[in-house]
C-alpha cells in the first residue's frame, strides 16, 4: 500500500504577501500599541495594559495618552471563537480582583463528573485522571466571555476594531511596525465592488500577535525570524455543538474509545452550559494516519451512542462549529530567546521584554505546560500505550519518561490510503455538512475573492484527504479536479495545518458563533 | 445643515428568535443587537447631505435601554456628530408613544431634516416618523428611494407599485428612509477611534402609557420539509397528483 504524505502537497506560506516591506499609507492609523486577534489572550493584554496606563496617569507619571487597539476579524468580537469549555476561574480572579466569580460570564458550575471509555455498544466508566479533574471550574461559552472581556477593555478606552482582519506585518528592515488590515467589496475576481473599501494600515510602537490557533502571521513571523522551536507545533481538530435538551444534564462527561480509531487521539466532551443547553464535541488529533478521518462524521456517530443519545434525542441543534487546538505544548512553544534575539536586532525594548520570559516561568502557565510536557506526544504511538505513559508521567509530575519526545508536524505524517466512510445523517439528530456550516451562522458573501491556497497538481487521493478533513464542505472531487467552496470556509484552520494554505477574507466573513 | 437621525437598536434579521418564559417578549440571551438596516440608510443619508453642504451637523437620537448606546456608537462611527440617548428600559409597543418622547427632544433642536429609516425591522409599524412629522406640524415623506435638496425645499421619489412617485416639499421635513436610497458606508478604522471622543448624551426619559399590549407572541408554523417525487417526465403524474390532492393548487 503506497502511503501519503500531506506535505509534499502543501504550498509554501505566501511570506511575500504576509511581510510587508512598505512605509505605511497616508490613511495609516497611529497607535501606540496593538493586538492583532481579538480573543481573551489579547484582550485581557490590552485591559491590563490599559489599566497600568491609568494608575499612571493618575500619579502623574510621563506615559500621557496611550492608544491601544484590537485588531478582530470577525464582525463582532467572539463570533470566531469556540473552545469546549470547562474553565479554571483563576485567570479572570487574577484579572480582575474586584470581581466576584458570580460576577464572571461564566455558566453552571461543574456539579459533578465522569470519564467513560466507550466502545460502540456500551461504556466502561473510568476513574478520572487528575489532569482531567475539574472541580470548582464552571462550564462557560469562551464567546460570551470574550464579548465580555471586550466590554470591560472598550470601558477602559481601547480601541476594538471588529471585522477588520490584519493580512499582512508591516516591516521596516528586521523590525515590526504594526500591521496592515485586508481589503473589503472584492469581486471573485478581485476587482473593486461599490462597497469596496481598501486596506488600512494600523501603526504602532509595540505589535502583539494573538491570532489564535495555526495564527496565519505569527507563523509568518516565526519563518521570516528563524525562530524554532524544540517540536513543531502540533493540531487537533474539534468539531462542537450545542443542544437545547429536553433532559437536564447535571455533570461534565468526557470519553475516550470509539467512534475513534486505536490510532488516533483524542475524545469527545459534553458539558452542561445551562441544565438544558448541552455544549458536546469531539477533538480528534490531525496526525492520525488515516486518510480518511472524518471529525464531523464521527461526531454525527458518537451521537447516535446511548450515552449521548438519552440527553440529546427530542431536542433540538442551536449551533454547530469547528477549531484547531495547537496541542504540542511546552516543547512546541517558539524559542522565547530567540525572539529576544529576534527582537534585539530591531528593536530597543527587549530588554524590557526579558522580563516577560521571566515572569510567564514564574507562572501557573509555564507549571501547567511543563508538567505536562510529554503528555500529548505519548499518545503518538496509539491510544493504549499512549493511556499508560500518560498515567506515568500524571504520577510522575512530568519526569517520567526523562527529557523530550520528539514529534513530526502533523502534515509530515504519513497517511494510509482514504477507506471509503459512507454515512447518511438522519436530519434530527445527525446533520450533514451543508447543515452544519449553516447552524455556525456562516452567511459569508458568495462572491469573495478565493481565500485558500491550494498546490495546483493535487491528485484524487489527496483532494479525497482534504474533503474528510474539513469539516465545513469546502474540498469536493468533482469531475477530476479540486473543487473549492471558500465561502463554507469556518476558519478553523485545519486546511492550514494539512493541506491548502488559508489566508483572511474580508472582515466579517466566516461564522457567527453565539454561545460556543 | 442641521440633520436629525433617529435610529432604533433591533435583533439582527439572522436571529433566531425565541420567545421569552411570559409568552409576551422575546428571550434576549445570545441575541445580536444592530442599528436597524433602514435607519443605516438614513444615517448615511445624512452624511452625504452634511458632506455636501461642506457644513452642518449630524445628529443620532435613540430610544432605547443603555446597551442603545453601542447603537449609537455605530452611527458616531459612520460619521455622525453627536448622540443623544433617550434612556427608557421599558420595551415600548406603542409608536405613538415613541414618536411624543422623540418630539419633545426634537422640537427646539432647529433641524433642517429629520430622518429615519421607513420601518424597524422588529415591529414593522412604518409609524413613529410619519407620527413625529405630524406632531411636529411637518411635511412627511416616508419611504423614500431618492432625495434632492434645493433652497429651502426638497424633492424625493418614492417607490410604489408599478412606477415612481416624485413630490416636492419645503423644508424642515421629516422623511423615512427607504432600501436604495443610497449605499451605507461601513465605519472605518479613523471612524471607530474619533467615535469614542464624540459626545453622547443620555437622557433618562419616563414614557407615557401606551394604548396598545401585547397578549401574546407566537412563532410561524413550521414549513413542512420538501419531498423528492421523481426526476424526468416519469414524475409528471405524481406531481400533478400531489398538486391536486396535497397542495389543491390545481
Amino acid at each position: 500500500m503506497t502511503r501519503l504524505v500531506p506535505a509534499d502537497y502543501q504550498p509554501a506560506l505566501p511570506l511575500h504577501q504576509l511581510i510587508v516591506q512598505e512605509p505605511p499609507g497616508p490613511e495609516a492609523i497611529e497607535l501606540d500599541v496593538l493586538f492583532v486577534g481579538g480573543g481573551p489572550a489579547s484582550l485581557s493584554g490590552a485591559i491590563e495594559l490599559a489599566r497600568l496606563v491609568q494608575r499612571d496617569q493618575q500619579q502623574g507619571g510621563g506615559l500621557g495618552d496611550i492608544q491601544i487597539g484590537v485588531l478582530e476579524k470577525g464582525e463582532r468580537l467572539g463570533d470566531h471563537c469556540l473552545s469546549g469549555a470547562v474553565v479554571n476561574p483563576r485567570a479572570f480572579r487574577e484579572l480582575f480582583p474586584e470581581l466576584k466569580d458570580s460576577d464572571f460570564p461564566f455558566g453552571s458550575p461543574v456539579q459533578g463528573e465522569a470519564v467513560y471509555l466507550l466502545s460502540e455498544q456500551g461504556q466502561v466508566r473510568l476513574p478520572t485522571p487528575p489532569t482531567m479533574k475539574n472541580h470548582g471550574f464552571y462550564v462557560a461559552s469562551l464567546c460570551e466571555m470574550v464579548r465580555w472581556l471586550g466590554e470591560k477593555a472598550e470601558q477602559l478606552g481601547v480601541n476594538l476594531f471588529a471585522g477588520y482582519p490584519a493580512g499582512a506585518l508591516l516591516v521596516d528592515g528586521r523590525r515590526v511596525i504594526g500591521a496592515r488590515t485586508t481589503p473589503s467589496g472584492l469581486d471573485r475576481g478581485g476587482k473593486p465592488t461599490s462597497s469596496h473599501q481598501p486596506a488600512t494600515d494600523v501603526t504602532a510602537k509595540v505589535t502583539a500577535l494573538g491570532e489564535g490557533t495555526r495564527g496565519l502571521l505569527t507563523q509568518a513571523y516565526l519563518e521570516w525570524q528563524e525562530i524554532p522551536s524544540q517540536n513543531p507545533q502540533v493540531f487537533a481538530l474539534g468539531v462542537k455543538e450545542l443542544w437545547e435538551t429536553k433532559r437536564p444534564l447535571d455533570r461534565v462527561i468526557h470519553t475516550m474509545g470509539w467512534p475513534l480509531p486505536n490510532d488516533a487521539f483524542g475524545g469527545s466532551f459534553m458539558y452542561p452550559l445551562q441544565p438544558t443547553v448541552v455544549a458536546l464535541g469531539l477533538v480528534v488529533g490531525l496526525g492520525a494516519p488515516d486518510a480518511g478521518l472524518d471529525v464531523h462524521v464521527l461526531l454525527q456517530q458518537l451521537k447516535l451512542h446511548a450515552l449521548f443519545r438519552r440527553y440529546l434525542e427530542g431536542g433540538e441543534l442551536l449551533e454547530w462549529g469547528a477549531k484547531t487546538i495547537p496541542e504540542g505544548g511546552y516543547y512546541a512553544l517558539p524559542a522565547r530567546r530567540a525572539i529576544f534575539r529576534a527582537l534585539k536586532r530591531g528593536d530597543t525594548s527587549a530588554a524590557a521584554l526579558a522580563e516577560y520570559d521571566a515572569q510567564v516561568d514564574a507562572s501557573f502557565i509555564r507549571d501547567d505546560l511543563y508538567r505536562t510536557r510529554n503528555m500529548r506526544l505519548a499518545f503518538k504511538g496509539g491510544f493504549y500505550v499512549g493511556g499508560i505513559k500518560a498515567g506515568l508521567m500524571t504520577l510522575t509530575g512530568g519526569r517520567f519518561p526523562g527529557g523530550r519526545i520528539a514529534m513530526p508536524a502533523d502534515a509530515k505524517a504519513a497517511r494510509n490510503r482514504a477507506a471509503p466512510a459512507s454515512f447518511t445523517p438522519d436530519g434530527k439528530l445527525t446533520f450533514s455538512k451543508l447543515d452544519a456550516v449553516f447552524r455556525s451562522g456562516n452567511a459569508t458573501r458568495d462572491t469573495i475573492p478565493a481565500h485558500l491556497i491550494p498546490r495546483a497538481d493535487v491528485p484524487r487521493d489527496v483532494a479525497e484527504l482534504y474533503t474528510h478533513m474539513c469539516p465545513a464542505g469546502v474540498y469536493e472531487w468533482v469531475d477530476g479536479s479540486l473543487r473549492i467552496n471558500p465561502p463554507n470556509c469556518v476558519d478553523c484552520k485545519a486546511t492550514d495545518v494539512l493541506g491548502p494554505r488559508w489566508t483572511p477574507r474580508e472582515g466579517g466573513s466566516g461564522p457567527r458563533y453565539k454561545r460556543m | 445643515m442641521k440633520i436629525a437621525v433617529c435610529i432604533k437598536r433591533v435583533p439582527d434579521t439572522e436571529t433566531r428568535i425565541k420567545i421569552a418564559a411570559d409568552g409576551r417578549s422575546i428571550d434576549e440571551s445570545g441575541v445580536k443587537f444592530v442599528l436597524n438596516p433602514y435607519d443605516e440608510y438614513a444615517v448615511e443619508e445624512a452624511l452625504r447631505r452634511k458632506e455636501a453642504a461642506g457644513s452642518g451637523e449630524v445628529v443620532v437620537i435613540a430610544l432605547g435601554p443603555d446597551a442603545a448606546q453601542e447603537t449609537i456608537r455605530t452611527a458616531l462611527a459612520m460619521g455622525a456628530d453627536r448622540g443623544v440617548l433617550l434612556q427608557a428600559d421599558a420595551r415600548v409597543l406603542d409608536p405613538s408613544v415613541i414618536a411624543r418622547a422623540l418630539v419633545a427632544e426634537l422640537r427646539d433642536g432647529g433641524y433642517d431634516l429629520v430622518l429615519f429609516g421607513k420601518l424597524a425591522i422588529d415591529d414593522y409599524h412604518h409609524a413613529v416618523g410619519p407620527m413625529v412629522a405630524e406632531l411636529l406640524r411637518l411635511p412627511c415623506v416616508s419611504a423614500a428611494a431618492r432625495l434632492e435638496l434645493g433652497d429651502g425645499k426638497a424633492t424625493a421619489e418614492r417607490e410604489v407599485e408599478g412606477g415612481v412617485e416624485v413630490v416636492e416639499f419645503p423644508l424642515p421635513a421629516v422623511l423615512t428612509a427607504d432600501k436604495g436610497l443610497n449605499e451605507p458606508r461601513y465605519p472605518a478604522l479613523k471612524g471607530i477611534m474619533a467615535a469614542k471622543k464624540k459626545p453622547l448624551e443620555v437622557k433618562p426619559v419616563t414614557l407615557e402609557a401606551g394604548g396598545l399590549e401585547v397578549l401574546e407572541l407566537a412563532l410561524p408554523p413550521e414549513r413542512k420539509p420538501g419531498r423528492i417525487l421523481g426526476e424526468g417526465p416519469g414524475a409528471v403524474p405524481a406531481l400533478i397528483r400531489a398538486l391536486r390532492t396535497e397542495a389543491k393548487v390545481l
